[in-house]
């Protein structure tokens, strides 16, 4: 399957160090080597601290690696070029803005038309749910309605590679189930190359056509999972009664080697 | 559309408080209000019948009233109202532009933030009312000194706070806007101007009192005219009853001042 589909971002032999020129260098990530499929969710999981986030800001071009590299589109990431879109598990919607005026702003940094922002933004909010919602704060929204406007501004400009930091996780649990569902249908319809951070396995499986699990700090990759339904669209709710789930689920819950930590 | 969409479309927060009563309330208030004055008055004048106080030294409700009404028909209040009105006003508005500017702009240069830093940790500190006498004896003995005190002063109070407000902005937020692909000065324009602004406007009215007291503090070490020269030079008199009347004109002065900054607040919509 990984050769009928062009890899929209590699990393190979990906490293990353903090404090390299001092006497206490610590490393954070120390060989990342994976593949992006055009229209695929890959998630990572692995030990909280394990360096997921350090590797999301090494692929967004935040930070520079110390060995390896990693393409995005065929290019080599050298800086923030706008190439990703980020989502964390803080909508970090501007409150000052309304809605639309919030779901722009990537568009407006890439210096689009304004009124050609609105349109596109527009668009997202009508299929998406939020209409009606244009005009108000972000105050005046759910913590998930928030959520969808921030995944909403992440799609508008059109970025190679969307990455998902924990995007769930501050959500409480019938929200953070249906917003993965809404999610994992959004992406598929846009056609969306996803990498997924998550520590929740469930959501992983539910949600990913693959699976990375990573090691302890510093990160290496453990191994991967095809999760048995590849792009196969199945309701991220529905599927967790699938004994495939429940497999999958155990078999990564020992990989992970979830040391209590003391 | 699917259920999640149903769950998810119900806005969290209630609407904003409306003005719970209205009209009859807010009237309520301004009696009671009023009823507080009335009720100060009162224990002035009870106590000085009673002999508890010397009207030579806490002057008479009456006497302010004669000395306010004397001072209005001659002139001269409005003259020093309208003197220390501009030096206050001047001062504010020059020194809270200038050190909001200033204080936001450092955000661009991490490095002369920290070159700086001991300098406003110093005047920070500082009484700033101690550099009055340096700025008389620069600046003169006209208003050209108070305005001068009064910009100094709200300048350091603006470009501090300014400054606080953009290193109080989510560095996420920042990261987000990096990733992307902002330039510092989208990322200033979109994210750290607006993000600083609540701590802008309570600058704004820390620097009300801060212009109001420059202003007052440079015409009592050497003015010819204003508020505070008045408050001042009857005090050497012994003339409590102007001196009274100089500090109800500065207290009246200083809530129209209020009115109008929470007027700008209420424009800029800082409630979100």
């Amino acid at each position: 399957m990984s050769t009928a589909h062009p890899a929209v971002l590699t990393a190979d032999h990906a490293r990353v160090v903090y404090n390299e020129d001092t006497d206490r260098p610590v490393e954070a990530v120390r060989d990342i080597t994976l593949e992006l499929h055009r229209g695929e969710i890959l998630a990572l999981v692995g030990p909280s601290g394990c360096g997921k986030t350090t590797l999301f800001n090494a692929i967004a071009g935040l930070i520079p690696l110390q060995g390896g590299q990693v393409t995005v589109g065929g290019t080599k990431v050298e800086q923030a070029t706008g190439h990703v879109g980020y989502m964390l598990q803080k909508d970090l919607l501007l409150p000052w803005r309304s809605v639309i005026d919030n779901i722009t702003l990537g568009l407006e940094i890439r210096g689009c038309p304004r009124a050609e922002a609105r349109v596109k933004a527009q668009d997202l909010i009508d299929r998406y749910g939020l209409s009606g919602f244009e005009r108000s704060k972000p105050s005046g929204l759910s913590g998930g309605m928030r959520q969808r406007a921030a995944l909403m501004r992440t799609l508008a400009f059109n970025p190679d590679v969307i990455l998902l930091d924990e995007p769930f996780s501050a959500l409480d649990f019938q929200t953070r189930i249906l917003l993965q569902a809404d999610v994992k249908r959004i992406i598929r319809e846009e056609g969306r190359s996803v990498i997924l951070i998550t520590h929740d396995i469930g959501e992983a499986i539910s949600m990913a056509n693959r699976i990375v699990v990573l090691t302890n700090r510093p990160a290496t990759v453990k191994s991967i999972y095809e999760t048995p339904w590849g792009v196969e669209d199945v309701d991220p709710v529905a599927v967790r009664d699938r004994p495939e789930y429940q497999q999958l689920f155990s078999t990564i819950w020992q990989e992970l080697e979830l040391t209590p930590r003391h | 559309m699917s259920m999640a969409a149903d769950i998810n479309s119900q806005p969290a927060a209630t609407p904003r408080p409306t003005r719970r009563s209205g009209l009859g309330e807010a009237m309520r208030i301004r009696a009671y209000q009023m009823g507080v004055l009335l009720v100060i008055i009162a224990f002035w004048q009870v106590g000085l019948w009673a002999g508890w106080l010397k009207p030579f030294i806490y002057g008479t409700p009456l006497g302010v009233l004669q000395s306010f009404a004397a001072q209005l028909a001659d002139g001269s209040l409005l003259r020093h109202f309208w003197v220390t009105g501009q030096e206050v006003v001047l001062g504010f508005v020059i020194g809270c532009a200038l050190g909001s500017a200033g204080g936001l702009l450092l955000w661009l240069s991490p490095l002369w933030a920290r070159i700086l830093h001991p300098y406003m940790i110093a005047l920070n500190g500082v009484p700033k009312i101690a550099l009055a006498p340096l700025i008389i004896v620069w600046f003169g003995l006209g208003m050209e000194s108070k305005i001068a005190i009064a910009s100094i002063i709200t300048f350091i109070v603006a470009f501090l706070q300014a400054y606080k407000g953009t290193q109080e902005i989510d560095p996420d937020l920042i990261r987000l806007m990096k990733s992307l692909g902002a330039s510092p000065w989208q990322t200033f324009r979109t994210i750290v101007v607006p993000g600083s602004l609540p701590w802008i406007v309570s600058a704004l009215r820390l620097n009300v009192g801060f212009a109001l007291i420059g202003a007052v503090v440079g015409e009592y070490i050497s003015a010819e005219a204003g508020l505070g020269y008045m408050v001042y030079y009857a005090g050497q008199l012994y003339d409590l009853n102007s001196v009274w009347v100089g500090i109800f004109s500065l207290m009246i002065m200083a809530l129209l001042l209020e009115a109008i900054v929470a007027r700008l607040e209420r424009y800029l919509d800082l409630e979100h």
